[in-house]
């Protein structure tokens, strides 16, 4: 990751770091069932695939970057690793507008497919979704 | 003639009768004709980035040093640059827009002043808080700040005057430019081409504030102010009046009200004939396929009326964009010769890639070429219609949603984005900043809800191919006849606004932090390593006896964010190859003024 995008992103995240820590629910997610699936990095299940549109069409990268590594926002793949389902869903309605983030509860297609953002994100940020383009599996 | 209108061109009247005094002039004209002071953000009306100082020269530039500097306490990009007036500056930051006052004599800190802005303000201005600094006029600095509220400050104590509010941050509004004065007026834009805004200028009365004209880019006639049957367009070779309905016509259904057309960029004015040039940005969405038709007055060169707000003229420069082109940037006025023939010229380094040179009293269309040889998405102006060829390859409305269309050049930044040009009045030559890269655009269906982002189009961004491997060059420019003189390449976009002085000397930025001197041959004089990558515009001025040369560093802006296109690991489709990863290896964030000087003998 660019050490300047680090450096940008460096207080939001540092302030997320800060804030889960002792909450049991920050690492909770690992060995669970995956919320994805996923062939060959790019091709993934219908939901999934929607909640890259979703990430798309809100133009999530002007912040976080083409590849979730993070830019003037923090880095995707790095948060949600620690990030329960719960409070990514509160950060991403809500907001948090003093760090820069704005509150997508406006939005209905984020609202309804905030669980397929999750996924892709979660995808993401496991490895085992590819950045860029996504088609559905068997299309 | 709508009720509006007429009381705006009563207006005037109505003022001079009121104040007799200050209604027809302020001082910022006369302020500007004084090189020891830089007293608009373009040194003057012109948007010349020209001062007639020469107390530093291409001879002795090599031997520049640090006079001092000043740390604005904020990170983020820092754009635009100090005014100088007398024995004091003024200089900005961006979010949370900080103004500080400061004396010339021991730099102390005479006033600051910090708005207390809404930061809901931020995420809409998504990804960068940038300013582009303050104006001045008859005692009074006037600030645009983030929230859209313009405010205007007692320049000797910092006391608000009075402040209006230009726009709503709640449904994607926002202010990066600076406020210009013209006579008695202060005009205004808008941002948020990103968020399906509606652009439009304003015109304030300097001493209250009041709204004396609001005209759009998009809409109806009499929002757009203009005359169906006197604004007049170049059509077929001549100019000819644009009809009733023109922008209406040229959108499908409503998709004006959310058509982009912002105002973000640097005005110019003309006192001989009392016309103000600005360019509006974008339409809306970046999916061409959303928006059929020519989508006028977007990215187009509005000519009005000082006075009235009444559009004379006005020129589309990329009609239905489909790379976003926005027409922003400067409009430079230069009395010049074109072809051989002496005109009163405007000249303007459009975002598209091409250079226009237009007569600014009638707006015909004299040059248009491009600045960069691998501008590709268009072959030429065609110069009887004015319209761009485009070239059918890189059409992402010919391609559709869901098409990746690769190697265009520009990218969306821009051959330049707002980082202004320099027009050396001594030699008649312009002296650009500009980016070399190139894109790769998808557009897709996109769905308009209110304060949210409203873009439609993924984009990867790289160093242009088959050339020298760097994002920017720094070239010299001759508006007469369209051509290149020098090009200088640079490893970065030069993000930077330029200036030229009486001393022949060319000064620039680039955004791993040099400030650069440079002869009128483009051979480097001088550099010196600021502290931060600079995006900021290049000032002069003189106080007892000494010129001095200063420079906001601090990364940050599109330029930035541009960053990042190349930050991915080799992905296709993302993995930029271009070199501004390694702006990281040259800098930091961190908002510092410097300020430099030859040194005492």
């Amino acid at each position: 990751m660019n050490r300047l995008t680090k450096i940008a992103a460096g207080s939001a995240v540092c302030a997320f770091m800060v804030a889960m820590s002792g909450l049991p629910s920050a690492f909770a997610a690992a060995g669970d069932t995956a919320p994805y699936k996923v062939a060959d990095g790019n091709k993934v299940d219908a939901q999934t695939l929607s909640g890259w549109k979703t990430w798309r069409a809100m133009a999530c990268e002007r912040c976080h970057g083409a590849a979730q590594e993070g830019m003037v926002g923090p880095s995707l793949v790095n948060s949600l690793k620690v990030l329960s389902k719960d409070e990514f869903k509160a950060t991403v309605l809500k907001g948090r507008i003093e760090k820069g983030m704005p509150n997508f509860d406006t939005s209905k297609m984020v609202s309804e497919n905030i669980d397929n953002l999750y996924a892709y994100l979660k995808g993401r940020s496991d490895g085992a979704i590819q950045p860029g383009r996504l088609q559905e599996i068997g299309k | 003639m709508s009720l509006t209108t007429r009381l705006i061109r009563w207006w005037p009247c109505l003022a001079l009768a009121a104040a007799p005094a200050f209604a027809a002039n302020s001082d910022v004209e006369q302020l500007t004709k004084d090189p020891k002071n830089w007293a608009m953000q373009s040194g003057n009306f012109a948007n010349h980035r020209y001062s007639e100082l020469k107390q530093i020269t291409a001879k002795n530039a090599k031997n520049l040093q640090v006079a001092w500097t000043f740390s604005t306490g904020v990170l983020r990009g820092h754009e635009g640059g100090p005014l100088v007036v007398g024995d004091t500056m003024y200089i900005h930051s961006p979010f949370p827009n900080k103004v500080f006052a400061l004396s010339l004599e021991d730099q102390s800190i005479r006033w600051k002043y910090e708005p207390k802005q809404d930061p809901t303000v931020i995420p809409v201005m998504c990804c960068d808080t940038v300013n582009r600094g303050v104006a001045y006029a008859n005692g009074k600095i006037f600030l645009q700040q983030a929230d859209t509220t313009l405010v205007a400050l007692d320049a000797k104590t910092g006391a608000e005057l009075w402040k209006i509010k230009v726009g709503d941050p709640k449904i994607g509004e926002t202010t990066t430019n600076t406020p210009h004065v013209f006579k008695d007026k202060v005009l205004t834009g808008i941002s948020g081409g990103e968020f399906g805004v509606r652009g439009r200028v304003t015109a304030h009365d300097m001493n209250t504030g009041k709204i004396l004209w609001k005209a759009y880019s998009t809409g109806p006639d009499n929002e757009l102010m203009v005359d169906p049957g006197k604004t007049m367009t170049w059509t077929d070779g001549k100019m000819a009046p644009i009809g009733p309905d023109s922008s209406l016509k040229s959108w499908q259904g409503d998709q004006w009200k959310l058509g982009g057309g912002t105002t973000w960029g640097w005005y110019s004015y003309d006192p001989a004939t009392n016309l103000v040039y600005y360019g509006t940005g974008n339409p809306s969405t970046w999916n061409p396929r959303q928006r059929p038709g020519d989508n006028k007055w977007s990215m187009t060169i509005f000519a009005r009326d000082l006075d009235t707000g009444m559009a004379k003229w006005v020129y589309q420069m990329t009609p239905h964009d489909e790379w976003d082109y926005d027409g922003v940037n400067e409009m430079i006025l230069a009395d010049i010769k074109v072809k051989g023939q002496p005109r009163k010229a405007l000249v303007h380094f459009d975002r598209n890639g091409f250079a226009y040179t237009l007569d600014r009293v009638s707006g015909e269309l004299l040059v248009a070429e491009k600045y960069d040889p691998k501008v590709n998405w268009a072959t030429h102006v065609d110069m009887k219609s004015g319209r761009p060829q485009v070239v059918a390859k890189y059409s992402t409305d010919k391609n559709g949603p869901d098409f990746n269309s690769k190697g265009i050049c520009p990218s969306a930044l821009g051959t330049k984005d707002q980082q202004p040009a320099s027009f050396n009045r001594k030699n008649g030559i312009f002296y650009v900043p500009t980016n070399h890269v190139c894109m790769d655009y998808e557009p897709f269906q996109i769905e308009y809800t209110a304060g949210q982002p409203y873009v439609g189009s993924t984009l990867s961004m790289y160093a242009a191919p088959n050339s020298h491997g760097g994002l920017g060059n720094f070239i010299a420019w001759d508006a007469g006849t369209g051509k290149i003189l020098w090009s200088k390449p640079e490893k970065f976009s030069v993000w930077s606004g330029a200036l030229s002085t009486a001393g022949d000397v060319v000064f620039y930025g680039t955004l791993e932090g040099y400030l650069k001197a440079v002869d009128l041959n483009g051979k480097e004089l001088w550099k010196f390593k600021t502290p931060s990558g600079i995006i900021g515009n290049v000032h002069t001025w003189e106080y007892k006896g000494k010129q001095y040369v200063g420079v906001l560093s601090g990364i940050g802006g599109w330029a930035g964010i541009g960053l990042a296109a190349g930050l991915t690991k080799g992905t296709e489709g993302l993995g930029a190859v271009g070199g501004y990863k390694d702006l990281a290896k040259y800098t930091e964030l961190g908002g510092v003024l410097t300020v430099f000087a030859l040194p005492d003998r």
